[in-house]
């Protein structure tokens, strides 16, 4: 499984060396940054998902097992689901600074 | 970026006053010619409008009688009360006047953008600043005021000979706080219109109503959250070792 992983994104990554042909966004400097922007942005937003998907997950559990507590534990799960948010949005903020 | 028409409207016939405000402090303007910026007119129409209604509310408060707006505004004081004790402990009710300012003036001010003619001045990254920053002086000095200078000492950590270590970390994520909340309320209103923007561009009906929505529930949720938080640091300011 790992090795079909690693020739998928091997080849992937090879199949954008057309990329490299383009001279009308810019100078190749530029395009770099794009790139890099999307891959982080991916990564974050992946993560980002994983994070909240197991903060929730968590959150419905403790739900259903102690139904009186369902108040105080949704207010920890806002309060969770936000905080990890805002971490995809740092990310959001520099690829905005990194590709003015 | 596209001037709104009400900002154009400000700087026809307001231009001088901003003028003498803004060299007043030293800060002249981008674009003499027009001072006004979109945010800042977009702020002050939400003040006018949120003074005249509560002014106006006030004449019909009533405890035989209540009408519909009382008891609206009724539970969304009971919401901010509640939050407040359960979240600083007993003595939250003392802060709720700053707390509810907070939580109203972010929601109304990420709603107006909602509507056609008007931006959100939360989108504009000062906005959110200013916020930040009065949260992080108000609730360093509701620690001043509760513990007098002796509030200091909670920067230094648990154990007295670890200050050295603990002190540099709390300086940093006291620091780290504000910036937290400006980035998080400006992204979240910031991203919300790029994307509805791109929406309208690629999908011209249909699809953008229900980012609308999204960006509805991310508004009130954010205003909630940037509410909760400061409520957080005032608890963690004030709080009593036992």
């Amino acid at each position: 499984m790992k090795k079909k992983l690693m020739m998928v994104a091997t080849t992937l990554l090879a199949l954008a060396s057309p990329m490299f042909a383009q001279g009308t966004k810019g100078t190749a400097s530029a395009d770099y940054r794009l790139a890099a922007a999307y891959i982080a942005m991916g990564i974050a937003a992946g993560l980002c998902g994983i994070g909240q998907g197991r903060a929730t997950a968590s959150a419905s559990e403790a739900m259903a097992r102690n139904p009186g507590a369902i108040a105080a534990i949704r207010v920890a799960l806002i309060l969770g689901l936000v905080l990890i948010e805002s971490l995809a949005l740092y990310t959001l903020v520099i690829t905005f600074v990194a590709t003015k | 970026m596209h001037e709104l028409w009400i900002t154009a409207l400000f700087n026809r016939f307001l231009a001088g006053p901003a003028t003498a405000v803004l060299n007043a402090i030293h800060y002249p303007a981008q674009d003499p010619r027009n001072p006004w910026t979109d945010w800042m007119v977009c702020e002050i129409i939400v003040v006018l409008f949120v003074v005249v209604f509560f002014a106006f509310l006030r004449t019909r408060l009533s405890v035989q009688t209540p009408g519909k707006a009382q008891h609206l505004f009724e539970v969304v004081y009971e919401f901010i009360h509640a939050s407040a004790e359960e979240v600083v402990g007993h003595e939250g009710a003392r802060y709720v006047p700053f707390f509810g300012t907070i939580f109203l003036f972010i929601l109304s001010l990420n709603l107006i953008g909602l509507i056609p003619g008007f931006d959100s001045p939360t989108m504009y990254p000062m906005v959110p600043l200013g916020f930040a920053v009065a949260t992080f002086f108000f609730y360093h000095s509701t620690g001043f005021r509760e513990h007098g200078p002796g509030y200091l000492k909670q920067f230094l950590g648990p154990i007295l000979w670890l200050a050295f270590l603990m002190l540099p970390i709390e300086i940093i994520s006291h620091f780290a706080r504000p910036l937290s909340l400006t980035v998080r309320l400006f992204a979240n209103m910031f991203a919300g219109e790029q994307v509805y923007l791109t929406f309208i561009t690629l999908t011209k009906v249909i699809v953008p109503v229900i980012f609308i929505g999204l960006h509805l529930f991310v508004a009130l949720l954010q205003a909630y959250i940037f509410m909760l938080l400061a409520m957080i640091y005032v608890g963690g300011a004030v709080a009593h070792e036992h």
